[in-house]
């Protein structure tokens, strides 16, 4: 027996020894904390800050206070109706008067406000520019050749209304003649759009004001997720990546939204989808607005590749091309071929 | 080592000297368990290795992977509809009511180590598994391996593929999330639509209405222990009749219908089986690790006034689900009962039929071609024209409703009326299969009727006369390209080991070698 | 060379094979340089097994683990397979298939040990067959009861009514009671029965979907006249195909479409079907609205909610 073969033969046990050496301290000890999940993502804040920024240096920082109902003074028409308290309506927690009008509403959850009245001639411009021709002159839905009911009349429905047509850059339709506009980048700046809403406002004012979502990356996602799956997975999905529904139209996808749209197509219910004024108070739309921006745009995903949020089909798809069709294709290779 | 011959029992004394420490151990074990003989030739054993041989073992793999990551999740999984408040690391669900089952199978996907593969391999492997069946029992059809003496296998098989598809359902309906839960909902309702007994069976299974408080632990009793069982069986049974009829094979150079030509058991076929189980394992775990399947946190517990678009079954299901889509509202209402003939139809009678082709199909064959001989050579598929013929239409109408049953999806993704898509799918679902017969049909006749027709093509040499007319001249064929191994060639029936006329090589077939 | 060829594809018997047999050489060319490549396959596939183990130490992100254990996993078995197809004899083998069936004289003998023996037998006692038989039959049958009718409760009525009385209050899920004021045009809301809302049985079976259509969009069928006061009209939330919950509310098509197989229900026509596979219209919750102003149901259901069953008349 040579020095080197007594060697050889020790290999083996050494390496079991190190090999189970090694399995107890991982097995005893666990290594390193705990069992959670360290993937936890940090949220990150969707929100039109700038348009907050913007919002503020229009509207005269006053301090927020209750005012009575001033009688006599010009109230808004209230577009989509609700006696229900802080939804969405002037009926909330707090009022903010300018001038004899009400220039914000809201409560801690949401603040509607609405753009100053400085920017109505610009809008006036803007909106011969942009929208006369198929909205009419007097936005009333009567186009240029007089065909009436041809399209949308404006009058009466708010500024949020018009302010989420425009920003999500639905208006100016591309093909007005399609059954449901497509979102597409807004042909208008922010503060442009805000000048068209406070022209078309100022024609046949009316609420809901443009929401505000307060605090949005500390809303409770909890509620928000219940509500969301109550309310709005059944057209836009769970996973809010939009389906087509019936007759042409469909639900658009939710992955790429602000906060501030979110609301408004909550409150003002644009198009086919429903709105919710009565049976959805602030604070359940600000939580289903921080659901979405936060766990449906940045969904948690710690199991690899999302496959698009599609489901089962994309699941079916992966696992006989890339599962049954690699295995098979390993089996070509390990098998013969004559 | 010596050993005293002072035993009656010489001979087993000579036995056991003969290899050493290995061969004593044999002996002894020869001695209780009399496996000498048998393990001789088990090791001896001959298998095909045509590369369409390995479909089955995809699935055979796929199932031992599916009762590895199974057991480890019943570790963890609570089977119950209890109600509990979620206190996990999952934010948007924290302080929401939810099922056991649901909160359990969440905290095993963030909170256990290795959790989330063990699950998402499971759901993988799952998937995997079934399409292998699939494409196995297609390789099973096309090629006339369930002919004399299969037929038991192949009946077996088929009840496999449905057994698999049922536990599937079973199983990815345990974690009680929003969109399995869904599933259970239609589940009832179709039970609810067989005639006379359906509110009986509904009932019968649910423990009362929907959705009660039993269907998950039934659920999980049948997923973990009734089916796995029975398809336990149903395996051990298949794979034993595979051994003791041992394997088909293609025609080819010395294989006749009284031979097997392959590769011994050991240690050639053992170690393709050992690589490849470690091939699928690999692939389920870069799948379970890479891709993610399934996520329940993401869709929320089931409530039952909830519900989401697009919300498809497993592949495997989808035929049904698009079935389900496409039928007419039709209904039978009269003398105070009603058939839903729109549920009942599509979802009970067509998988009975489906199901029901499959398995009868030897004895269809057999009616057909009055053919009742023994059969271990397979088929060209193109052979057969009419049977493959056949399976193409069965498998493109399948195809056609497993597309169906993502209506939404595809009218959203080709900006198409949903209402379009549908009724084209109606027209498609019958369209295609119709003319998947004669196209097939035809495709089989051409490459019959090609000489050598899907081999290899010999090359020509174009020749130009000096009148300019073109002839072609076939190259003349290599060494190793010539196909005439594909004929079969009789071979004798057996080998006589005490013929010493080895050295005559004009023998066809089997060469006998001196020892 | 073309006879070696062919020689090579001759199978032989494995049990006859010398080690000099070209049948008993590897597959590959060049052994050594493929049994190195292999190991080093092999070698990988360990380091991704130890891989997996560093990574279950350090607590690694979830597809870590995977990738490890699979990666590994698929390099060791590429090596042993390999080792397998292109190191081990390359083959091909022949065995022969011994007849599984017996000669005929064997096969004489079975059948007619099965029938004289057996059937000879249960035939000479006719008597005793048939009470065995039947006593087996009926054990059978009856071992089955505790299998099937234990199992649940008889569906009785349970399949046809709901919680709806006649002046249940309309309420969201959080039990607030819905006034004609709360919800503005084009709004929709699921509601339950007040005290049920809470309830299995309120969540699955009683749930109801509300909207609020202007009251010129309605058609009003005979005996419904009264049924949608201030345009609000309430129909059973279940599908009437298969039970899923009708969510999918397009306001300005009025149309309630079903998620699941996209079942089209006229909201403005009585929930009747317009596509898809429902055979029936939405049952329809007659409503009033009571002194103060809240929502109430006139009465029930006036049919079962839901899928169609054998008793559903």
């Amino acid at each position: 027996m040579t020095n080197t073969s007594s060697l050889r033969r020790l290999v083996l046990p050494v390496l079991v020894l190190v090999v189970a050496a090694l399995s107890g301290l991982v097995l005893f000890t666990g290594g390193s904390s705990g069992a959670a999940d360290t993937t936890t993502t940090a949220p990150v804040v969707v929100g039109d800050t700038v348009a907050q920024a913007n919002a503020q240096a229009l509207i005269s920082p006053a301090p927020t206070h209750r005012a009575a109902d001033a009688t006599g003074s010009s109230s808004p028409k209230v577009a989509y109706q609700t006696s229900v308290p802080n939804a969405g309506t002037p009926n909330s927690s707090v009022r903010v008067y300018r001038n004899g009008t009400l220039a914000a509403y809201g409560n801690r959850d949401i603040s509607y406000w609405s753009p100053n009245k400085a920017l109505i001639p610009l809008g006036q411009a803007l909106y011969q520019q942009n929208c006369a021709s198929c909205h009419g002159n007097n936005a009333d839905g009567v186009p240029a050749n007089g065909t009436p009911g041809g399209f949308p009349n404006l009058r009466g429905l708010g500024p949020a209304t018009i302010d989420f047509w425009i920003e999500s850059g639905r208006m100016p339709a591309a093909n007005p003649r399609e059954v449901q506009a497509i979102r597409k980048s807004p042909r208008l700046t922010h503060t442009q759009a805000l000048a068209v809403v406070a022209y078309v406002n100022s024609l046949s004012p009316a609420t809901p004001y443009i929401p505000r979502v307060n605090r949005v990356a500390s809303a409770n996602t909890s509620d928000g997720f219940a509500l969301f799956a109550l309310n709005c997975a059944a057209c836009h999905t769970i996973t809010g990546g939009g389906d087509a529904l019936a007759n042409n139209t469909y639900a658009p996808s939710l992955r790429h939204i602000p906060a501030t749209q979110v609301a408004e197509a909550i409150r003002t219910g644009p198009g086919n989808m429903p709105r919710f004024t009565g049976n959805l108070t602030d604070a359940q739309v600000r939580s289903i607005v921080g659901y979405v921006t936060i766990n449906i745009q940045h969904p948690v995903n710690p199991g690899g590749f999302g496959l698009g949020g599609l489901g089962p089909v994309a699941e079916g798809f992966i696992a006989l091309l890339l599962g049954v069709g690699v295995l098979a294709l390993v089996g070509f290779w390990i098998g013969d071929r004559t | 080592m010596t050993t005293t011959a002072s035993t009656p029992s010489s001979s087993s004394d000579a036995k056991k000297e003969a290899f050493g420490p290995v061969g004593k151990v044999l002996g002894e074990l020869d001695d209780r368990l009399g496996i000498a003989k048998g393990g001789r030739s088990l090791m001896d054993k001959i298998f095909p290795d045509h590369w369409s041989f390995m479909l089955g073992e995809i699935a055979l793999y796929s199932f031992v992977i599916l009762l590895a990551t199974g057991v480890f999740l019943t570790l963890f999984y609570v089977p119950s509809q209890a109600l509990v408040v979620y206190h996990g690391s999952y934010a948007p669900l924290r302080g929401q009511h939810v099922t056991e089952a649901f909160a359990s199978s969440v905290n095993l996907s963030f909170a256990v180590r290795c959790g989330m593969l063990m699950r998402q391999m499971h759901h993988w492997a799952c998937d995997i598994f079934v399409g292998a069946i699939v494409i196995h029992m297609a390789r099973v059809f096309f090629t006339g391996a369930f002919r004399k003496p299969r037929e038991l296998n192949y009946t077996i098989g088929v009840i496999l593929l449905i057994l698999a598809i049922g536990n599937g359902f079973v199983g990815y309906s345990l974690p009680d999330d929003l969109v399995s839960g869904t599933g259970i909902r239609i589940a009832f309702s179709i039970t609810e639509s067989v005639p006379l007994v359906g509110s009986y069976l509904a009932f019968f299974l649910f423990g009362g209405n929907f959705p009660g408080t039993d269907i998950i632990p039934r659920f999980f009793v049948i997923h973990v222990l009734i089916i796995p069982l029975i398809i336990l069986g149903l395996v051990s049974a298949h794979l034993f009749l595979l051994v003791r009829q041992k394997h088909t094979q293609f025609p080819g150079k010395g294989r006749t219908e009284k031979n097997v030509v392959g590769a011994p058991m050991i240690p050639v076929f053992a170690a393709k089986a050992t690589g490849f189980l470690f091939i699928v394992l690999g692939v389920t775990a870069l799948l379970g690790a890479l891709a993610q399947i399934n996520p329940i946190w993401l869709f929320g517990p089931y409530e039952a006034s909830r519900i989401s678009y697009a919300v498809q079954p497993d592949w495997y299901m989808g035929w049904l689900d698009g079935a389900l889509r496409i039928w007419p509202a039709w209904q039978l209402t009269a003398f105070g009962h009603n058939i839903p003939l729109e549920v009942f139809l599509p979802a009970a009678v067509l998988p009975g039929v489906v199901f029901g082709i499959c398995l009868a199909w030897p004895g269809i064959e057999r009616a057909v071609t009055k053919d009742n001989a023994t059969h271990n050579l397979l088929d060209f598929p193109r052979n057969r024209p009419r049977r493959t013929a056949a399976g193409a239409v069965m498998l493109s109408f399948l195809m056609m409703l497993f597309i169906a049953s993502s209506t939404d999806v595809l009218a959203n993704y080709f900006k198409i009326s949903l209402n379009i898509v549908l009724w084209a799918m109606r027209i498609l679902v019958i369209l295609v299969p119709l003319l998947a017969y004669p196209i097939t049909l035809r495709i089989c006749k051409e490459l019959q009727a090609v000489p050598e027709g899907g081999k290899r093509k010999k090359p020509n040499v174009v020749l130009r006369s000096a009148e300019g007319a073109y002839t072609t001249v076939p190259v003349e064929t290599r060494p190793g390209d010539g196909h005439h191994e594909l004929e079969a060639e009789p071979v004798p029936t057996f080998i006589d080991l005490d013929e010493d006329d080895s050295t005559d090589d004009t023998d066809e077939g089997v060469r006998r070698v001196d020892r | 060379m073309s006879s070696t060829h062919d020689e090579q594809r001759t199978p032989v018997a494995i049990t006859t094979a010398t080690a000099e047999d070209p049948h008993m050489q590897p597959l590959a060319r060049n052994p050594e340089r493929t049994e190195r490549i292999i190991a080093l396959m092999m070698v990988l596939g360990l380091a991704g097994f130890v891989g997996f183990g560093v990574a279950y130490w350090f607590n690694a992100d979830p597809w870590v683990y995977g990738a490890t254990i699979g990666a590994g996993a698929v390099l060791l078995g590429a090596g042993i397979t390999a080792w397998g197809k292109y190191l081990m004899p390359k083959g091909p083998f022949v065995e022969e298939r011994h007849d599984m069936a017996g000669t005929p004289e064997e096969r004489e003998a079975f059948a007619a040990a099965v029938v004289q023996r057996g059937g000879g037998v249960l035939g000479r006692r006719k008597l005793l067959l048939g009470t065995a038989g039947a006593g087996l039959g009926v054990f059978g049958v009856v071992s089955l009861f505790p299998l099937i009718r234990s199992l649940g409760p008889l569906p009785g009525k349970t399949l046809t009514e709901t919680d709806w009385k006649k002046g249940s209050y309309l309420v969201d899920q959080t039990g607030r009671p819905i006034k004609t004021s709360d919800i503005a045009v084009g709004g929709v809301v699921t509601v339950f029965p007040k005290g049920y809302q809470d309830t299995e049985n309120g969540q699955a079976i009683d749930q109801t979907i509300l909207i609020r259509l202007s009251t010129t969009d309605v058609t009003t069928r005979k005996g419904r006249e009264n049924w949608s006061p201030a345009g609000y009209v309430a129909y059973s939330k279940l599908c009437t195909h298969l039970g899923c919950p009708v969510g999918l509310y397009e306001q300005q098509l009025q149309l309630l479409v079903c998620p699941c197989h996209q079942s089209m229900f006229n909201v403005a026509d009585g929930g009747y079907p317009t596509f898809g596979p429902a055979p029936r219209p939405l049952p329809q919750l007659p409503l009033y609205v009571d002194g103060r102003g809240y929502l109430r149901a006139r009465a029930g259901y006036d049919q079962p909610v839901g899928p169609g069953y054998w008793e559903r008349s």
